[in-house]
Parts: C-alpha cells; structure tokens; sequence
C-alpha cells in the first residue's frame, strides 16, 4: 500500500473499509476508521506508529494543560478588580506562551531530529573541516514515519488554535487521534485545521450513494491525472533529467516543462483521490490546489498550489511573525520613512524570508531545497518592490491591466518563473540544476533529437498523443472550476445512460491509456517523501 | 428497498457490464499470434501455445534460473519425451501458478516441474491484484496495444502458430566463474516462505492433482540464490504436502556442476554447458521415476526432430558469437 | 466607514470596496498589503488587532472589516 493510486489501496483496502464503516452501528464507526487508519498507518511505517501515537497524546495533554489556565485565567479575571486585570493577563498570558512553546518545540523537535539530523551534521562537519578542527560529529540517520512531516503540521495547528482560542482543547482522545491520522490524508495531505475535519470525522455519517458516487468520480479523475499522464511522463524526465548532459537546452526546457506538469498531476491527482476517499465517508476536506497555473503573481500561486501548505504558513509563521512586537514597530517606523507601500514591505520581507526558509527546508534536508524556497522568496519580494513600477508603466502606456492579454503575459510569466523553480527542485543537486538552467538559457537548441533516436527519449508519437488529449481534458475541467462550473454535478443532472457512459468512458480510459504494466515505470508518489 | 436498490442492485449491475466491457476489449487487444510482431508478452515461454494439443509430457515453471538450467531438447535427444519450460525473468510464483493453469486447458503433461526460486520471490497485494486482473481480463495486460491495433483484431480470433526451436529454454554460453565453496553449508536453520506465496503453492498442488500431473519442486544449481536454510524449508514443505523435491545443489558433483566454467555469472545462473548437465541429470531422473515415453520414432512428432535441427543451429550461433566476443 | 475605505484605497486602488466581497479569496489583498492595512488601522483607530483576528472571514470586504474594528474597539 505504497501509494493511494495502488491496487491494494484503491481496490482492496478502501472498498473493505467503506463495508465494514458501513455496516457498524453509528456509534462504534470513528472506532472503525480508527483502526483503518492505524493499519494504514502499520503496513506503511510498522512500529514506527509509536511517534504518531506520541504526537496524538501530547496534543491531547497540552491542549487540555492549556484550557485548564485559560479557565484559571477567566476565574480570576471574574474576582478581580479593573485594575489588576491587566497584570493578571499578562501572567496568564506568559504562561499560556510557555506551555504552547514547550509543546510546538516537542513536535518541531522530533520532527528536526528525525528528518535534519543528517544533514545538519553533514554541514557541520564540512564546517568543522573548513575551520581545520579535527573533530567530527557522528551523523546519525533515521527512518522516517510516513507522514510525519503532514501530521506533524496538524498537530502545530491544532495546539496554535487551542493557544490562541479559536478552538476548544478536546476531552476526547479518539476525536483526536482520529483527526491526526486519518488514513487518506495521512500520507500527502492536504494539511487539516482541527476546525476543519475532526467534528465532521467524528460525526461518522452512514454512507450515502450521492457521496459514494460524487467520491469515485473525483478518485477516478485523479487516477486519470496520475496513471495516465504523471507515469507516462516519467522515462522521458528520467531519461533527461540523469543525461542532462547529453541534450542540448531546448529538450531540457521541454524536460522541464514535463517535470512541472508531471509534478502537478502526480500531486493534485494523489490529492484528487485522497479528497474522493474522504469524500465518500462524507467528510469535506480542504481543497489543496485551485488551477494554480492560471495565477497572475507568485504570491497569488502559492495561494493556489500546495494550498493547506501555503496557508499553514501564513497563519502559524508569517502572521505570527511580521505582528511581533519588534517587526510591528519596524513597520510603523518604516512607513513614516518609505511610505505606504515600501514600509510593511521591510518587516514583511524578514517575515516571508523565514517563511521560505522553512518552506524550502519542509520539502526536503538539502540545500537545493532552500534554494528552491529562497527562489520563491525573491520573486514574492521582486514583485512587490515592482509592482508600482509595473502599474505606473502600464498606465503611462495606456494598457488596460484587466484586459485578457495582459493577463495572458502575467500568466505565461507566473508560469515560466515556477518552471524554472521546479528544475531546480528536480535537479537534485544545486550544481546540476545550474548547470542545466544555463545550458537552457544559452544554448537552446533541439539538434540532440534529430542526432539521436526518438526512442531513446522513452517516449513516442502515440504517447505525444495520448498526453496532449489527457492535458487538453484536465484543462477544460481547470477551465470550468474557474468559471464556478462543477462538472460532476453537470454529470449529475443527465439521465443513467449518459451518465453511466461518461464513467464507462473514464475507467477504459484510465484501463488502456494508463501507463501501467510492461515498458512502464510508475514513478513513487512524490509528495509522501518529505 | 430503495436503499438496497441503490447500494445491491445498482453497483451490481454497473460492475457486471464493466466487466462485459473488459472482455470484449480483453479481446480487442489480445495478441492475434503467440509471436513478437503480434505483440505477445514473454515470447520465448509462450511459444507453448503453439505446440499441438497433448503433446508436452513435461511443463517447467520458474524465473530465469529454470530457462537457464533446463534444456527440453537435451532430454528430448537422449530419451525422447517432450517437455516445454514456461519461465520468465523474475516470474511470481502467481504468474507460475497462471501458466501451469493455462496449459492445462491445451496440454495434459504427466509432470510438472516448480523451479524453487520464486518461491522465495515476495510480491506486493498490488502485484497479486494486478497479476489476477491480467488473468481474467487481458487487456490489463495487452493494453498498450492500442499504440499498433489494426482493423484485423476486431474480426480475428487469436491463432498460435509458432513454436521455438529451444522450447523455451533460452541458450547463453557466456562464461564468468564462480567462487562456490561452502554455499551448501549445513545448517538447521530454515527460511520462511513468504505466507501469500505458500497459499500460492497449495494452489498449485491442488491444481496439479485435478489434473493428475505430479508435482515436482526443484532447485536447479545457483551458488547466489540457494543455500541451506532455502533447501530446509523447501523440503519441510514438500514433505508436509507429500510432493517430490530434488535439490541439485546437493548433488553438484553427481551433476559434474564446475563452477570455474558452468556459469555465466558468477553462480546465479548456469551456462550452456551447465544446463546440459542439469538437462541430463534431470532427463534420467524424470524417465526413471515416471516411465515417460519415447516419441522419438513416432512420426506424430516428427516436428520435434525439425526442431532439433533449430536448436543445434542456434546453440552453435551462441557458442561462436561468445569465443568470438572473447577474441 | 468612510475612513476606512480611503486607507484601503490608499493601498490598493483598484477596487470597488463598495462592493467586493472577496478581496483575500479573490486575490485582491495579498498578506503584505494586509500588514499594511493592519499597521494603518491600528493606528487610525487605536486598536490592536492580534494575529488570531487576521483570517479571511474578517477581511473580505470593508464591511467585515469595519465590524471588526467595531468590535476590537468595545473589547478594548
């Protein structure tokens, strides 16, 4: 059960869950889904579930420490006289601070050790030799839970929210447990808010055929995005992204072009069958994409790719953050100095520029992903500092900035710049990234085909076809959620026989396109890694 | 009612004309030859479908240690039985199970042979999947054929005409020596048998005795993959379920096995010249304990001396193209 | 209410606050103009607004805006 698009998930585990859920009475089903969602867990990660189990019961103790002083806090508020008031908060709320750093550090903690010793201690120890000290850290290397950098995220939220009061810590440990580690979101997301999903979780609705249908239809469409497109993808990016050196600039750009395609439709059609499952259950989860490649600015994609990611570092770090006291007074100062637009502007950029970091550093110990992060950063920040620029420019040239063609150029741009992010994130290595981006970039040619046989690219006309027709269908869909069109309720409305067409159509569709079995190799879901 | 016309009959019927739609697209794209050009999948062991209804006294099963090792037409040159070996590279033992219940539907073999190393092949649930949807729909397999279908696989029943001259066995006369001392220490210790492949094995038990072809598990020569504890849990198993078991690695130096030049990679695999040993060995000892019969003079199988002819042509391509790489 | 509109239009122009009701979700006011527009209020109208307050629902339209301010002030 290595993945949600597998057999074993798809055609065995999840039908068996959905009977055994349904046929248990209301009141035992989060029991159920519980011990789904630990087996899931079990196959994957084996006894390594000790840290999800860790995880699980800390959040459950700090946040119950936690409403115990916010009570204490009320208690005394209600005896005391106006003027004291103010000091009693100030001593609740340094205590309330202490125990939700504790708890944070903990999960960050295990988290740090688990997934960064190694490569903290291999740049130490790089620094040690630079400083000619003959001492050497031992590295250590762990293996990793699966999920733990998701649920670890769920677990920072959960306690952040019952800190800072927009929820109520929960008595119930099942509730809790059952919001950390339910099986279909636990391998890739999309990171819940506990206000998002525990209650509906617990709630444990029977199955109804509106939301069994509703669920395969989305599991369907995006096996449809990772079966038959991400997979069929994989040779040729493998084949170009290890030989680099032997294609010329223009196939790189191809290969990159490939690569963020693939990316998007491994990781949204994962994401597509992880909603659908959820759905079935009749649990609504957030969405994680919103057709991210229709985004004008970078900061408008990342509100739209990766989209629970994005938001989780909004409101935990950037927010946080850039309203601290001393970032608080920078802005004030600054703005009298820089004026309206440039003054948050200085705080602000310390605050994203953390953001990045940590951005950067989730995906993965390595340098290449901080500087895929850095990247971002400097493209949010360069598109602040010149957007008056760009706004003054068009008005001067009396272009209308809402017009469909300066869109198109915002968005064409939008999309180069992630392009270009994402083979750097492929690259696997910060040299080889730069090496190949150069090589693009001077020398764009696409004389290493014609040399070469097209077989040798490990991918052929009929697969060219077969892409363009599948990437056509996942943008008409894109097309059509943009404009507020729902497209399985439209399905919904035909009468049984184009409706039962249209699903016969999109299983063969998956079952003969699909690029599965001999000649093939399915590429690991990506986002479970990190 | 409504409930259970929603959840029972509705899903029911949607699942019974998928699968009418599976196999009628199953047949759309199943190979209409068992040859390359057809585009059939694992040619050289399904060159099978091509021999003439009950004619093969023998099936082997195995990965590629079995089409390594065993030579049909060496035993068919010395006592005239015929036999066909169905392996291919790094074959489950689910995929072994699917060729011995093939060729049941066409053959009636008096023997089956399991060669041991995939018994200790692990397979993933999504591999088990898979395989069993192959077996019932072949267009999960076949399906990549829409990239070459042509108006012919509308109409067209699928017709096998080939056979190999090889009979499945796949000739490599390359030479790379072995270190083998000791690989055959004693030891009690016993290796587990993967649990989902023992259910696979007592199926193919089962499958057998409904036939009534004898079972026989062997372990052909290989310093990599065999050893000691492998050899125990074989040989608890088949006694536990009453089948033969015949581990060569034992009787090395009866086979005349010599590592310095019966291998082409340093113990994994036999040679050329180490199957011919092998193929001996396990010719006498088939013919002795299941009095098989000679066809040698009988001219029904007249074809099997053409193939011959085949087979000595292409062992001697394989030979000279090697003493040439050599040169 | 008044006041308000004119700091938002001071920091981004471009739309009719009059109207909009989606200025997070729609993209109109990414998370620097909302420390702008945080700095700004906190200021005009002499309130604090704590990080637990800056979510979409407070901030997609000038009326939900100036219920919270409203409503920041009287907790005061």
């Amino acid at each position: 059960m290595s993945s949600y698009c597998s057999l074993a998930y798809l055609g065995l585990f999840l039908p068996i869950v959905m009977v055994l859920y349904q046929l248990t009475p209301q009141k035992h089903r989060w029991k159920a889904l519980l011990a789904a969602s630990y087996l899931f867990f079990w196959t994957i990660s084996g006894k390594l579930v000790m840290f999800l189990i860790f995880s699980t019961c800390s959040i459950h103790h700090f946040g119950l420490w936690m409403t115990l002083v916010q009570e204490e806090k009320k208690g005394k508020l209600a005896e005391a006289e106006k003027s004291e008031k103010k000091q009693i908060k100030g001593v609740y709320q340094r205590k309330l601070r202490g125990i939700v750093t504790l708890a944070v550090l903990l999960h960050i903690g295990v988290l740090v050790v688990l997934k960064y010793s190694t490569f903290f201690g291999t740049n130490l120890n790089t620094l040690l030799a630079a400083c000619k000290v003959s001492f050497r850290l031992p590295i250590p290397s762990f293996i990793l839970p699966i999920g733990i950098s998701f649920y670890t995220m769920q677990a920072v939220s959960y306690l952040f929210d019952v800190y800072r009061g927009t929820i109520r810590a929960d008595r119930n440990l099942g509730r809790l447990a059952l919001y950390m580690s339910f099986f279909p979101q636990i391998m890739e997301g999309p990171i819940c808010r506990y206000s998002d999903t525990a209650t509906q979780l617990w709630s444990c609705e029977k199955i109804s055929y509106h939301n069994m249908t509703m669920g395969m239809q989305r599991i369907a469409f995006g096996l449809m995005k990772k079966i038959v497109i991400a997979d069929r993808l994989n040779l040729f990016i493998k084949n170009v992204f290890t030989n680099h050196a032997s294609y010329d600039g223009g196939v790189i750009a191809v290969a990159m072009v490939c690569y963020t395609c693939q990316l998007y439709m491994e990781f949204s059609g994962t994401i597509d069958v992880v909603i659908g499952s959820a759905e079935i259950f009749g649990i609504k989860m957030p969405e994680n994409f919103r057709q991210p490649f229709f985004s004008k600015t970078i900061s408008e994609f990342w509100t739209r790719w990766h989209i629970t990611l994005g938001a989780w570092f909004r409101d935990y770090v950037f927010y946080p953050l850039s309203m601290s006291k001393p970032l608080k007074h920078m802005t004030v100062s600054a703005r009298k100095h820089l004026g309206n637009h440039f003054g948050p502007l200085v705080a602000g950029s310390i605050a994203l520029f953390v953001v990045w970091i940590c951005n950067g550093l989730w995906h993965g110990a390595g340098w290449f992903y901080i500087f895929f992060g850095l990247y971002h950063f400097g493209l949010i920040l360069l598109g602040n500092m010149f957007g008056p620029l760009f706004k003054t420019t068009a008005e001067k040239l009396h272009i209308d900035r809402n017009k469909w063609y300066y869109r198109g150029i915002q968005i064409i741009r939008t999309a180069i710049l992630v392009n270009i992010g994402e083979l750097f994130f492929r690259s696997n290595g910060l040299r080889v990234g730069l090496t190949m981006f150069k090589k693009m970039v001077t020398n764009f040619s696409f004389a290493s085909i014609k040399s070469r046989q097209i077989l040798t690219l490990g991918i052929d006309k009929y697969d060219v076809l077969i892409l363009a027709v599948s990437i056509l269908l996942v943008f008409a869909v894109s097309v059509m959620r943009e404009r507020g069109i729902g497209i399985r309720t439209a399905i919904a409305r035909q009468n049984i026989v184009v409706r039962w067409a249209f699903y016969y159509g999109l299983i063969l569709f998956i079952v003969i396109f699909g690029a599965y079995g001999k000649g093939y190799v399915p590429i690991d879901p990506i986002y479970a890694n990190f | 009612m409504k409930e259970k016309y929603k959840f029972i009959i509705k899903p029911i019927l949607f699942v019974a004309i998928l699968c009418m739609l599976l196999i009628f697209f199953s047949f759309l794209f199943a190979p209409k030859n068992n040859i390359e050009e057809a585009g059939i999948h694992m040619v050289n062991a399904n060159g099978i479908l091509g021999e003439r209804e009950h004619t093969i006294d023998v099936l082997v099963v195995g990965d590629s240690e079995s089409y390594s090792a065993i030579s049909p037409m060496e035993m068919w040159q010395r006592y005239g039985f015929t036999s066909y070996v169905c392996g291919t590279i790094l074959q489950p033992l689910l995929l072994s199970e699917r060729f011995i219940e093939r060729t049941f539907e066409a053959q009636s073999p008096t023997v089956v042979i399991l060669e041991t190393n995939t018994i200790f092949r692990e397979t993933t649930l999504s591999q088990d999947i898979e395989s069993k949807l192959e077996s019932y729909f072949s267009v999960f397999q076949y399906h990549n054929r829409w990239k070459d279908l042509s108006g012919y696989d509308f109409f067209r029943e699928p017709r096998y005409t080939w056979t190999d001259d090889s009979k499945g066995y796949i000739c490599n006369a390359y030479i790379k020596p072995a270190t083998a001392a000791g690989y055959m220490a004693y030891t009690d210790k016993v290796e587990k048998i993967p649990e989902t492949n023992q259910a696979y094995l007592k199926n193919i038990i089962d499958l057998c005795r409904d036939n009534n072809a004898e079972l026989v598990l062997l372990s052909t020569p290989s310093t990599v993959n065999w050893n000691y504890k492998r050899h125990n849990a074989i040989e608890n198993f088949a006694n536990e379920y009453g089948v033969k078991y015949l581990d060569m690695n034992l009787i090395a130096d009866e086979i005349a096995i010599d590592w310095s030049v019966d291998t082409r990679d340093a113990g994994d695999h036999v040679n050329y010249t180490g199957s011919v040993k092998v193929s001996a060995y396990l010719g006498q000892y088939l013919k002795e304990e299941y009095d098989l019969p000679d066809h040698r003079e009988d001219p029904a199988y007249s074809s099997w001396h053409d193939a011959m002819e085949g087979y000595i042509v292409h062992v001697e391509e394989e030979k000279e193209a090697r003493a040439a790489a050599r040169k | 209410m008044n006041e308000l509109i004119e700091i938002l239009e001071e920091i981004q122009p471009e739309v009719d606050y009059e109207t909009c009701t989606d200025l997070i979700d729609g993209h109109y006011l990414d998370s620097l103009s909302i420390l702008s527009l945080v700095a700004e209020l906190e200021d005009a109208f002499d309130i604090t607004i704590p990080t637990v307050e800056i979510i979409p629902s407070n901030f997609n339209s000038a009326e939900k805006i100036w219920s919270m301010i409203v409503r920041l002030q009287e907790e005061e």
